[in-house]
C-alpha cells in the first residue's frame, strides 16, 4: 500500500512534467489503435459483404484477385463454355458482369458501375437488396442506383447519368440502403459497359450452385475445364483478403512504431530524471533494509502506471478518432473502414504496458545500483 | 551483540591513500555508546561498515542473530539488508524521511518491507508516533514537520521492527537545543530498555551521557 502511494504520489509531485508524459504516451497509444482499427474494419467489412453476396462462385480472368476492378479480360467464349458446362457441374445460373469504375479525387467524385446482363437484378447478386424507388431491375436505357451514392450524389428518378459522351443512361430505380458495398455502386445494362469500354469482354462471372456444399469442388473442376479462369469461393477471397489486410497490419503497425518509440523515450527520460532527483531517498530506503530489488520494483513500477494509465486514455482517444473516422467514412461511401476490437484494444494495452516496462528498466537498474554510502553522501 | 574486529578501511584519493577507520576492534554493550572525534576522524565511516553500508578493507563486524552470530561484513548485499531491517535502526542527522510519505507511512516503512498486514503496521506504527509525543501529527508529511518532529518520527521508525541496535548519527545535529533534549531523551530512554545504542556526535556534552564513550583520531581508537 505504502508502494502504490509511493509511485503514486511521486508522480504526482511533478504534476506538469508527468502529465506531458502521459501526453505523449496516450497520443501513441491512441495513434497506434487508430491505425490498427482499419485493418479490423476491413475484415469486418469484408466478412459483412461476402455474406450478402449471393452467388457462391466467382469467376475471374487468371491472376486477378477478387475486388480488383481493371479493364474486362474475360472473352464471351469464356461465357459460353460456363453455360455449357452448367447442367453437368450443377450451376444454377450463370451471370456476366463488367465493372466500369470513374475516379475522382475524392470520394463524392468517384463512381463504380456495374453492368448486368438483361432481365438480371442487383437482387440476384445481393439478395438483401431492396428497392425504395421505381424498379429494381435497369432495363435498356436504365440504371439502377445504391441507396448511399443516390443520398450522397443526389441521383433521383429521372436524373440523367453520363458515362461517356455518348453512353448516357436514366434514372429508373433507387435501392434501400442495405450496409456495404453493394449501396455505393451504380447497376446499369452491360451493354452500356461495353459500349464506353469499346470491348465485349467481362470483368467477372457470378456462378450460383444448386449446392453451396460443393463450392470448392466445382471450383476446381471449371479450373480444370477452362483454361485462362480462376474460379474463386467466398472462402477463398475472404482468405486472400486477410492475407492482404494481415500484411497492412504490419505495415500500419510499424509506422506507429514511431510515435510508440518516442512515447517510450519520454517514459524513459521522466523515470530517469526522478530517479537521480530521489537517489538520497533510495539510500535511506537501502540504509533502513530494502533490498535491490525493492528500489528496482518501485521505479519499475512507475514507468508501468505512466504506461498503464497512458494506454487507458490513449485507447480512450483513439475510440474517439474511430468514431470520427467512421461518422465520415459512413457519410461518403456507407462503410465503417475504422473499428476498436476487445482484441484490438487488449493489444494495445499490451504495447502500452510493454513500453512502459522497457521505459523503466534502464532507470530501475540505475537506481537500484547505486552504493548505499554513496546514495546517503548525496546532498 | 555488536563486535567489530581489526576493522580497517582504506580509501584510494589518487595517489594517496586515506586510512579512514584503522585496526578498530570493540564489543559494543547494551546502553549508550558514544564515538567521538574531530572531524575527519572517520565517525561515519565506521558507522558506515557496522552497519553494513559498506564494506571493510580488513577486519569484520560481526552481530548476534537470534541464536547464532553472523560475520556481517562477509555477506552479500540482501542479506546484509535483511539483517539490518530486524537488527538494527536509524537516526541519522537529516533527510531521514521518505518526503512522499506521511509520517504515520514512515514509521510504518520498515514493517512493509519485512511483510506485517496493514493493519497491524497502522496500529503499530500510530502506537509509536505517539510514544514520542507525535499523535497529532500521524497525517503529516515531512516537510510540514519540524525538524525536532522529523527526528521523532525517525526515531519512531527505528523502533518499528524493536530492533536491538540503533544507531545514531549526530541526531541533534541540527536542532535547537529544546529539541534536541527531546530527541536525546526518547534516545537514552530506548539504551534504558537494553538496546545498544551506537551514538556518533562531536558534541562532547552529548557524550557524557554516554555508559561508554569511544574517541577517534585518524580512524584510530585512542583511550581516555
Ligand atoms: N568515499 C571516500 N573516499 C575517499 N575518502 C573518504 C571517503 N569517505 C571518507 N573519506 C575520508 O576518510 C576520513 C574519515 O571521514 P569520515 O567522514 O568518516 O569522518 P567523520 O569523523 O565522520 O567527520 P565529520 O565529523 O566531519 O563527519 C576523511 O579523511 C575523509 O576524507
Ligand atoms: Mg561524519
Amino acid at each position: 500500500m505504502e508502494v502504490l502511494a509511493l509511485v503514486y504520489r511521486n508522480l504526482r509531485a511533478r504534476p506538469v512534467r508527468s502529465l506531458l508524459t502521459l501526453l505523449g504516451i496516450v497520443v501513441a497509444t491512441a495513434s497506434m489503435v487508430l491505425f490498427m482499427s482499419f485493418g479490423e474494419g476491413l475484415r469486418k467489412a469484408l466478412g459483412a459483404e461476402l455474406s450478402s453476396v449471393g452467388p457462391a462462385l466467382l469467376v475471374l480472368p487468371e491472376g486477378v484477385e477478387a475486388f480488383s476492378a481493371g479493364y474486362p479480360e474475360l472473352r464471351p467464349e469464356v461465357v459460353e463454355r460456363l453455360e455449357a458446362l452448367a447442367g453437368e457441374l450443377g450451376v444454377t445460373k450463370v451471370i456476366p458482369s463488367a465493372v466500369f469504375v470513374r475516379g475522382g479525387f475524392d470520394p463524392t467524385s468517384s463512381f463504380a458501375f456495374q453492368g448486368l446482363p438483361q432481365g438480371v437484378s442487383p437482387k440476384d447478386l445481393y439478395p438483401n437488396l431492396e428497392g425504395a424507388e421505381g424498379v429494381v431491375t435497369p432495363g435498356k436505357g436504365g440504371a439502377v442506383v445504391g441507396g448511399t451514392i443516390a443520398e450522397r450524389n443526389k441521383l433521383g428518378l429521372g436524373k440523367t447519368l453520363r458515362l461517356s459522351p455518348e453512353v448516357s443512361l436514366e434514372v429508373v430505380g433507387v435501392l434501400e440502403r442495405a450496409g456495404g458495398i453493394a449501396d455505393s455502386v451504380i447497376y446499369v445494362p452491360i451493354e452500356a459497359i461495353h459500349a464506353v469500354l469499346g470491348t465485349k469482354n467481362y470483368t467477372s462471372v457470378l456462378l450460383s450452385i444448386r449446392d453451396d456444399r460443393r463450392a470448392e469442388e466445382v471450383a476446381a473442376a471449371i479450373e480444370a475445364r477452362i483454361p485462362g479462369v480462376d474460379a474463386q469461393t467466398a472462402g477463398d477471397v475472404l482468405r486472400f483478403a486477410e492475407r492482404a489486410v494481415r500484411i497492412s497490419d504490419l505495415v500500419r503497425f510499424g509506422i506507429s512504431l514511431v510515435a510508440l518509440l518516442v512515447g517510450g523515450l519520454l517514459v524513459a527520460n521522466t523515470v530517469m530524471m526522478s530517479v537521480y532527483e530521489r537517489i538520497r531517498e533510495f539510500g535511506l530506503m537501502r540504509a533502513i533494509g530494502a533490498r535491490r530489488r525493492f528500489i528496482f520494483g518501485l521505479v519499475l513500477l512507475e514507468a508501468l502506471l505512466l504506461g498503464l494509465v497512458g494506454g487507458l486514455l490513449g485507447l480512450l482517444l483513439g475510440q474517439v478518432a474511430s468514431f470520427a473516422v467512421n461518422w465520415y467514412t459512413v457519410r461518403e461511401v456507407g462503410l465503417a473502414l475504422s473499428s476498436v476490437t476487445p482484441r484490438l484494444a487488449f493489444f494495445a494495452l499490451l504495447v502500452a504496458l510493454v513500453l512502459g516496462l522497457l521505459a523503466g528498466v534502464l532507470p530501475a537498474r540505475t537506481a537500484s545500483r547505486i552504493p548505499v554510502v554513496e546514495a546517503l553522501g548525496r546532498v | 551483540m555488536l563486535e567489530a574486529i581489526h576493522l580497517t578501511k582504506r580509501f584510494h584519493q589518487g595517489e594517496i591513500d586515506v586510512v579512514a577507520v584503522d585496526r578498530f576492534s570493540h564489543r559494543f554493550q547494551p546502553g549508550i555508546t558514544a564515538v567521538v572525534g574531530p572531524s575527519g576522524s572517520g565517525k561515519t565511516t565506521l558507522l558506515n561498515l557496522l552497519a553494513g553500508f559498506d564494506t571493510p578493507t580488513e577486519g569484520e563486524v560481526r552481530v548476534q542473530d537470534g541464536e547464532k552470530a553472523v560475520v556481517l561484513s562477509k555477506l552479500d548485499e540482501g542479506r546484509r539488508a535483511e539483517l539490518r531491517l530486524r537488527l538494527m535502526g536509524f537516526v541519522f542527522q537529516q533527510w531521514n524521511l521518505i518526503p512522499t510519505l506521511t509520517a504515520l507511512e514512515n514509521v510504518a516503512f520498515p514493517m512493509m518491507l519485512a511483510g506485517h498486514r496493514l493493519k497491524e503496521r497502522q496500529e503499530r506504527a500510530a502506537a509509536l508516533l505517539a510514544q514520542v509525543g507525535l499523535e497529532k501529527r500521524v497525517k503529516h508529511l515531512p516537510n510540514r514537520l519540524s525538524g525536532g518532529e522529523q527526528q521523532r518520527v525517525a526515531i519512531a521508525r527505528s523502533l518499528a521492527l524493536d530492533p536491538p541496535i540503533l544507531f545514531a548519527d549526530e541526531p541533534t545535529g541540527n536542532l535547537d537545543s529544546a529539541s534536541g533534549e527531546r530527541v536525546m531523551e526518547l534516545i537514552t530512554s530506548q539504551a534504558r530498555k537494553g538496546r545498544t545504542v551506537i551514538l556518533v556526535t562531536h558534541d562532547l556534552e552529548l557524550a557524557r551521557r554516554a555508559d561508554c564513550v569511544l574517541r577517534l583520531r585518524d580512524g584510530r581508537l585512542v583511550d581516555g
